[in-house]
């Protein structure tokens, strides 16, 4: 029974890192860049559902929020990566490699450090380098599912569901619409592509919005999660979904979602490795591990990267 | 910057060159005059510029500027144009100190403004300056350039080339003894900004190619003079043990950065977990020194912990380079940071509840006792010819040694078989491997090599910071010694240690930006990618590449100025 | 080290440097090479010719070691060659790229000494106190590189840097690396492309003052009258098989070599739409 409990909630962590995923793995697909900053645009998805909360009258925790909320967050992290996009990495498309990283980087601390300049200045922002309580909206938190000794709770449930309803959309788009269709094309060749018609600029845009949207949903769900945003949350978060696209296969979609969950799982698992080291205080550091295992002995990830070494 | 070009055409500077002239001479007197008359109401603000003809240090560099300004007029007009003599160019020089002048003048305006609330305390010296220098910049800008410099290729007597040496190491000491004695923001930006306008004013006039044409030909007094001068840093202190703080911790710094830069520089492997390898060094050094919270009860003399901090260091950079340095570079960044957090959260963790006790977890190792080399104490007061060294000085001297260490290797191996096959492997891996470089065992070399000098680094640090912590040792610090390497110029030793320099110093005399700090660090990362991607130094082959492309560019405009000035004599 | 002599070709003239022995290379169902038998002897010229997608670049890669092929083998000098780059050079092996591959940011000098790194062997640590076989090789290496820019005719560039050199220059640095590797055998891939008439002629006696150095030399190329004019030897593929090897005058008046570049039916035409689909999933 405790197997099955760490594996709900294995799967509930990685339903959320899933989400993140994706945003790196469909940007590396098209431009092969590895979007250091994703983790942010997602702490930014937490900070915007929250700023539209902040602008109802305080105490509303009607689940009609949380649609206005998730409009709030995607708006927000789509708006900030667009620009981030357009400003920082598309004069640099054909800079050495080592120039959008270290943009990036860049990037990712001065939006961290953008957001922390609210603290104190807006109110509901505590005035200290503490976390930021985050609404508890009706319906999706509250007191956890009990089924037959597996707790679930209501938020992790929440995580899960919308990373199916994500997936299937994404799905959808991918495979069904003529944009999503321009954009396998592009990552598969973008000479090619641009050839055909396909504007390229734009495919990169949606690419990054598209990424951006979803870190807002887990954003959003973090927030429900763990009752709380921080500025500093998207640093480990970002990590941890970059080491599940790579276990995925970096480049493919259905490799992050995938690779999402397992890593959700194997930090789960990681309580039973017995001994000091199986401690809660360790799994990031197994999460990590796993990351370094997995480059040395399938490089390509576990459903194969479109894309291993360009260069 | 970028709409001047545009506003102004060749055409029209020819036409009124001779009135840009006057217009810039006049200009530059004023700026002379300027300092003699009363900048501000308020002796408050700066060093106080409140007297009528007795100028505060500030203003004499003002007046500094105005004179290399007339200067340059005058001389153009007496230098005649000789075949065969180097030229020396004397517009793009006046151009540059107007320029440097303008935004001088303007910071201290501002400064003054801030300080004291409100513009209206700019007294009437202060707007005479301002306009002097608008003058000043808009009579040269008006002005032909002329002829690129050709000064570099001019020689002087040898014992004249070295005392020029001296002199800028001496004029480096004197500037940088000043900077760091200023406590007041306003003085360190505008005493910065001046700074500036004097190295532009010598590189645009030729001059800076000329000093580094000697420094070539003299390279061992250069390197000799720059240690020299850095040695002599302590005895201008007085045995306060303050500027030496803050020096210590930037020779740490650069030397930190400097190990790096042979990891990302030469090599080309974004490293972002460098600080680890630090951390790692200081750890090990702090867990077998004698400090009564050392876990392991073992404590061999320091040379043999430098020895094994570094050891441990370069281990851990096998153990992690050897999987990932196959992979594509892009992996490596990643793989590095993701090492960083194992690194931390490690050394959090091994505190005897999660895992053997070996750090004391986020306690650190706090007491680690003062080095002791043959019965000297770095921890006491020494005194060297009458001047007193304090606890500080002494480390600096250390570390000074252990940059010049760093440097060494930096240099040597750049220079050399193994530097040229980094090169090729940054330029073009497969290209490489095809002509028969080891690129493998050389990244490797490059990441174990660039872990061993940062664990040696960080082992002195341990003795010289008191206390280890595994909070000293995170992704921050190793974006800061990245942001180092980038604003400096990848691969160059000058660019590095003055990139690190400013990074180190700038948040500890500018206080008032220390709540922005991060945020204008994020955003300098990103424009200088966008706009300076190569640093405020250029690397040597960069800046051949940028050189041929300037000749070009001049070659093109002096071809064009020598038709029309025919044009017009013909007429 | 008065001349510029590369090789003193020890071994034996009538034993080819290079032989391949029915090299067979498949991917997946799909066989690119199909048992082709290839062999060069010391100081010949041998083009490999073939319309595109003959699977003449499949083929390349077995020679220089890339690919393992399915069946047969490539013997160089008496020994299997590892799949390894690194060693293939280290045997002898040296190659120029299709689209050319210097190190744009180094100087001509600097990149032909890159070439002399797997004949030089100064560790880091002569390296840094600059010991006598750290000066010694050093100087040697520049001595060497700058002997071999004056062969390819690029003696006052040595201090420009490669991406400002003139293209065709390009192409003569890039000999000039590869020749520092102190090769056996040289395989040329397209040489002469995007060359002007000029600097093609220029091309072909560069390559046969290589050639008198006693080195064996595989071009790999389009331009029909380069290599009937360079060549002792020609190879023809097509579609995977060797369709004809000869002399050039064999080759040039062989009705199938003719047959196989312009094309008869539709047939054809598929098969090569086919294989070059191929080429481009592997790339």
């Amino acid at each position: 029974m405790d197997v099955l409990q760490q594996l709900v909630n294995g799967l509930s962590l990685g339903a959320l890192y899933a989400l993140i995923a994706v945003g790196y793995t469909v940007v590396y697909g098209i431009v092969q860049l590895i979007n250091f900053a994703h983790g942010e645009i997602f702490m930014i998805g937490g900070f915007g559902a929250l700023a539209v909360w902040l602008l109802f009258p305080a105490g509303n925790v009607s689940i009609w929020m949380l649609p206005l909320m998730l409009f709030g967050g995607v708006v927000a992290a789509v708006g900030v990566a667009l620009l981030t996009e357009r400003f920082a990495y598309r004069p640099l498309r054909n800079a050495p490699r080592l120039a959008p990283l270290i943009t990036a980087i860049g990037v990712s601390i001065f939006l961290q450090e953008l957001i922390r300049l609210f603290y104190g200045d807006i109110p509901g922002f505590p005035d200290s380098k503490r976390a930021i309580p985050f609404p508890q909206i009706e319906y999706v938190t509250g007191p956890a599912f009990n089924m037959g000794g597996l707790t679930i709770q209501r938020a992790a449930l929440f995580t899960l569901v919308a990373l199916a309803i994500c997936a299937g959309l994404l799905y959808v788009f991918v495979n069904k619409t003529r944009l999503g269709r321009a954009m396998q094309a592009t990552s598969q060749d973008p000479d090619t592509a641009r050839l055909m018609g396909i504007n390229v600029d734009k495919i990169i845009m949606v690419a990054f919005a598209l990424g951006a949207a979803l870190a807002a949903v887990a954003g959003l769900a973090h927030g429900l999660r763990y009752t709380n945003v921080d500025f500093r949350m998207g640093f480990l978060a970002g990590l941890k979904a970059f080491t599940a696209a790579v276990l995925g296969g970096i480049g493919n979609i259905n490799g992050a979602v995938l690779g999402g969950l397992v890593l959700g799982v194997v930090e789960g698992m990681a309580t039973f490795i017995p001994g000091q080291f199986g401690g809660s205080a360790w799994k990031d550091v197994w999460a990590f591990a796993l990351l370094i295992l997995v480059l040395v002995f399938r490089p390509q990830g576990l459903l194969g990267a479109r894309v291993v070494d360009r260069a | 910057m970028i709409t001047l070009p545009t506003l102004v055409t060749p055409e029209l500077q020819q036409r009124h060159g001779s009135r840009g002239r006057i217009i810039a001479l006049f200009g530059g007197v004023l700026l002379i005059i300027a300092p003699f008359l009363p900048w501000a109401y308020s002796a408050r603000a700066l060093d106080d510029m409140t007297f009528l003809v007795d100028p505060s240090p500030l203003q004499y560099l003002g007046l500094v500027l105005g004179a290399i300004i007339v200067a340059f007029l005058v001389l153009q007009q007496v230098l005649k144009p000789a075949p065969r003599r180097p030229r020396t160019a004397c517009v793009p020089g006046a151009r540059a100190g107007a320029t440097g002048a303008l935004i001088y003048v303007v910071l201290i305006l501002v400064s003054i403004s801030v300080e004291l609330g409100g513009a209206v305390n700019v007294m009437y010296g202060g707007w005479v300056a301002l306009v002097a220098t608008l003058l000043a910049f808009v009579g040269t800008r008006l002005m032909p350039t002329g002829r690129p410099p050709t000064l570099a290729a001019a020689t002087a007597p040898a014992p004249l080339e070295v005392l020029a040496i001296a002199g800028l190491m001496a004029a480096a000491l004197f500037a940088a003894a000043y900077a760091l004695d200023q406590d007041d923001a306003g003085i360190f930006v505008s005493f910065l900004a001046f700074v500036g306008a004097v190295v532009a004013v010598m590189i645009r006039s030729g001059v800076m190619g000329w000093l580094s044409a000697v420094s070539q030909r003299h390279k061992k007094v250069l390197i000799l003079a720059a240690f020299l001068v850095a040695f002599m840093f302590p005895f201008t202190q007085d045995g306060s043990d303050a500027n030496m703080s803050i020096a210590t911790q930037v020779i740490i710094f650069a030397a930190t950065a400097m190990g790096l830069n042979i990891v990302v520089g030469l090599a080309g492997l974004l490293d972002l977990g460098y600080i680890a390898f630090l951390g790692a060094g200081a750890f090990v050094a702090a867990i077998l020194s004698e400090s009564a919270f050392s876990t392991i009860n073992w404590h061999p003399p320091f040379i043999v912990v430098v020895l094994i901090s570094g050891t441990v260091a370069a281990a851990l950079g096998l153990i992690i380079g050897s999987p990932t340095l196959r992979v594509s570079g892009d992996y490596l960044a990643i793989v590095t940071l993701a090492f960083g957090e194992i690194f931390r959260i490690s050394m959090n963790n091994l505190d005897g509840e999660d895992g053997p006790d070996l750090t004391n977890g986020s306690n650190g190792i706090p007491a680690i006792p003062e080095l002791n080399f043959f019965g000297f104490d770095f921890g006491i007061r020494h005194e060297l010819i009458g001047v007193p060294l304090g606890r500080f000085s002494n480390y600096y001297f250390l570390l000074l040694l252990v940059i010049g260490l760093i440097i060494l290797v930096f240099t040597r191996l750049n220079n050399s078989r193994i530097g040229r096959g980094w090169v090729a492997i940054r330029e073009d891996e497969r290209a490489a491997e095809a002509m028969g470089v080891n690129v493998f065992g050389l990244k490797l070399f490059a990441f174990a090599g660039g872990a061993f000098l940062a664990g040696v680094a960080g082992s002195i640090k341990a003795h010289q910071d008191v206390s280890v912590t595994p909070d000293q040792y995170v992704f921050l610090e190793s974006a800061f010694l990245l942001a180092a390497i980038v604003l400096g110029g990848m691969g160059t030793v000058l660019g590095v240690l003055i990139g690190a320099t400013l990074l180190k110093l700038m948040p500890e005399k500018l206080r008032f930006v220390s709540e922005y700090r991060l945020l204008i660090f994020g955003l300098v990362l990103v424009l200088m990618m966008r706009f300076r991607p190569e640093g405020l130094v250029a690397n040597q082959r960069r800046q051949l590449e940028f050189h041929e492309e300037d000749e070009e560019l001049a070659d093109r405009i002096s071809d064009e100025i020598a038709e029309t000035g025919t044009v017009k004599g013909a007429t | 080290m008065t001349q510029v002599q590369t090789t003193a070709p020890t071994t034996d003239r009538d034993a080819p440097i290079l032989a391949a022995e029915n090299v067979t290379m498949r991917f997946g169902g799909l066989t690119a090479v199909d048992s082709v038998s290839f062999r060069v002897m010391p100081g010949e010229i041998v083009g490999l010719i073939g319309p595109n997608g003959a699977g003449k670049t499949t083929f390349f890669n077995c020679l220089t070691g890339l690919y393992l092929p399915t069946a047969g083998r490539v013997v160089f000098n008496g020994a299997v060659l590892p799949p390894k780059p690194r060693k293939v050079v280290q045997a002898g092996m040296a190659r120029t790229f299709q689209n050319i591959r210097l190190f744009a940011n180094m100087t001509a000098l600097e990149n032909v000494m890159v070439g002399r790194y797997c004949r030089t062997s100064a560790g880091a640590f002569t390296s840094i106190i600059r010991g006598p076989k750290f000066r010694r090789e050093e100087r040697e290496t520049r001595e060497r590189a700058q002997q071999l820019l004056d062969f390819v005719g690029l003696g006052p560039t040595t201090d420009a840097l490669a991406r400002n050199l003139p293209y065709g220059d390009q192409r003569r640095l890039e000999i000039a690396r590869a020749l520092a590797t102190d090769p056996k055998l040289v395989l040329l891939d397209e040489p002469t492309a995007g060359m002007n008439p000029q600097e093609t002629r220029q091309a072909e006696e560069l390559i046969f003052r290589i050639r008198d150095r006693g080195l064996a030399v595989v071009v790999i190329e389009h331009d029909m009258r380069f290599i009937f004019n360079l060549c002792d030897r020609v190879l023809c593929l097509v579609q995977g098989r060797a369709l004809i090897e000869g002399t050039p005058a064999e080759v040039q008046s062989d009705p199938r070599v003719i047959e196989a570049y312009i094309g008869t039916g539709p047939d054809s035409d598929a098969a090569s739409a086919s294989e070059q689909d191929r080429g481009r999933t592997d790339a």
